[in-house]
């Protein structure tokens, strides 16, 4: 009876811990590594972005505000980058080459920004060319509003999709309550544009009034990882959750995803903000990760040099300093392996356009994975 | 034993918990009208620390695992005051002794202005049990250099 009882309390007190936990997860596996890792870049301290140029050079932001490129070997500092809100998670953010930079020599780069309305910052998008190692001819296309000094969640990842739209997404800056439910306002959405910066008619909110109209979904808390499936063109996002509850999801143009309203994740204090999980007219994640990896950076495998990952997605994960090949059966994640265990802060995952899979990790460098022992 | 050994269980369950916000009484206490400067700092700290340290150093000031290391009864905090505001200015890099353990990791500078990275050095030195003999000043902040 005694037993009983405390059993009962046990399970009682499990119920009011709130610690999230995943029911039928699939376990990650650390499987013997095919592959070694080379470190190309040293001496990095928060390399954000990273983008490559057709002559085989790297473009590399740095969240202090500093661009490099690097090419042969060496580091060079590109100027006449635009001011940066160097502040929390807020900084020079994303940068990536347009698909046909060839012809047209666009750079788009993402950026905390104190233009505009209102004390501290909030997240922009500019394109420019590369000139001298410098910027110029820097276009504006989009600077969130109002300005916050909150530390929290500026987004941003850059993706292009093959019909000549850009996309870019801004977290919710730190307002929960207020922003990521309310189309009006920014943050906590993924935007697209045109890539010369002109909103589409055909944007989902476009003729919706007091929209804003560059919204593409909304309903996102602080999304980091962005990249076009290779296959079906689908844009595929990740996003950090609170504690618990990250999300990988697909974007459809005007859909919701929910948060602050539904979430696997709870308060950072263990609190709960929300009971829900689903609800009408939201979308539910591709796949969910409890407890928080912190994703960031995300890329598809897609060309020869590593069979068995081809086709399958790779996520950095700042917290837990490794990267996570998410296995996939169409939209589905069906096996998880940890790769580059202990690498350390992982900021960004990308493949260059030599097929290589290139790390980012905060306070050391760039690092390549190279097939074979 | 079997017992015992449920009701430890029991405890640290209940230890772990946490499930109530303690913290808004804290800072409530702080928002009266006497408020001394000291008091003042540490509740506009817990505000900082809200926004730019909770993610990693959690609510509670404990850290998590062995990648980020605790606030709370940190040895580090207190014996290394100095190169704790360094670090909060200007990001901290490398092995470090916390409480014993050793942490390797690399926390960013925060873009803080100097009175918020004095407010916040006092929320965390004088929250969750912590104390402290002398108050952070933004003069003393503004001493740290590179």
């Amino acid at each position: 009876m005694k037993n009983s009882l405390l059993i009962g309390v046990l399970c009682i007190s499990f119920l009011a811990c709130n610690t999230p936990k995943k029911e039928k997860n699939i376990a990650i596996n650390t499987v013997q590594k095919t592959y070694s890792i080379e470190k190309i870049v040293d001496e990095l301290s928060n390399p954000w972005g990273m983008t490559w140029l057709p002559d085989g050079s790297m473009l590399i932001t740095e969240k202090s505000g500093e661009l490099i490129q690097f090419k042969d070997g060496t580091k060079t500092e590109i100027k006449n980058v635009p001011e940066v809100y160097n502040r929390g998670q807020g900084g020079l953010l994303d940068i990536k080459v347009h698909p046909d930079y060839a012809t047209n020599g666009w750079i788009y780069f993402t950026y905390a920004s104190t233009e505009g309305e209102g004390e501290g910052g909030n997240t922009k998008l500019s394109r420019a060319k590369l000139k001298e190692n410098a910027l110029s001819e820097i276009e504006h296309l989009y600077k969130a509003s109002p300005n916050s000094t909150r530390g929290q969640h500026f987004g941003s990842r850059i993706e292009f999709d093959d019909k000549g739209y850009v996309y870019f997404s801004i977290g919710e800056r730190g307002d929960r309550d207020t922003n990521p439910q309310d189309k009006t306002r920014d943050g906590g959405k993924i935007y697209r544009l045109h890539d010369d910066g002109r909103v589409p008619e055909d944007n989902p909110f476009f003729n919706e009034a007091d929209a804003v109209k560059a919204i593409y979904t909304f309903g996102n808390r602080n999304p980091q990882g962005m990249d076009q499936h290779p296959e079906t063109g689908e844009i595929w996002i990740h996003e950090h959750g609170p504690k618990g509850g990250d999300e990988v999801n697909i974007l459809k143009s005007g859909a919701n995803y929910g948060w602050p309203l539904i979430s696997y994740g709870v308060n950072y204090s263990g609190t709960k903000f929300t009971d829900k999980t689903k609800m009408e007219g939201m979308e539910d994640p591709i796949y969910y990760w409890v407890p928080s990896i912190a994703p960031c950076g995300m890329t598809f495998v897609t060309g020869d040099k590593y069979p068995d990952w081809k086709g399958n997605l790779l996520v950095g994960s700042l917290k837990f300093n490794y990267v996570e090949l998410l296995k996939l059966e169409g939209n589905k994640v069906v096996d998880r392996e940890k790769i580059a265990e202990d690498i350390g802060r992982v900021r960004n995952v990308q493949q260059g356009p030599d097929g290589f899979i290139y790390i980012a990790v905060e306070g050391d460098g760039i690092f390549r994975i190279m097939p074979g022992k | 034993m079997k017992n015992t050994l449920t009701i430890l269980t029991l405890s640290l369950l209940l230890l772990a918990c946490n499930s109530k916000e303690n913290k808004k009484t804290d800072m409530a206490s702080y928002t009266t009208e006497k408020q001394t400067p000291l008091e003042k700092s540490i509740a506009d700290g817990a505000i900082v620390y809200k926004d730019f340290c909770n993610q990693c150093h959690r609510p509670k000031g404990k850290g998590l695992g062995k990648t980020y290391p605790p606030l709370v009864g940190s040895d580090w905090l207190t014996d290394k005051r100095t190169e704790s505001i360094h670090a909060i200015k200007y990001g901290l890099k490398g092995e470090i002794q916390v409480n014993g353990k050793t942490y390797d990791n690399v926390m960013s500078p925060l873009g803080l202005s100097d009175q918020e990275t004095a407010d916040v050095m006092n929320y965390i030195m004088n929250t969750w049990g912590n104390t402290q003999d002398e108050m952070v000043t933004v003069e003393e902040v503004k001493s740290v250099t590179k």
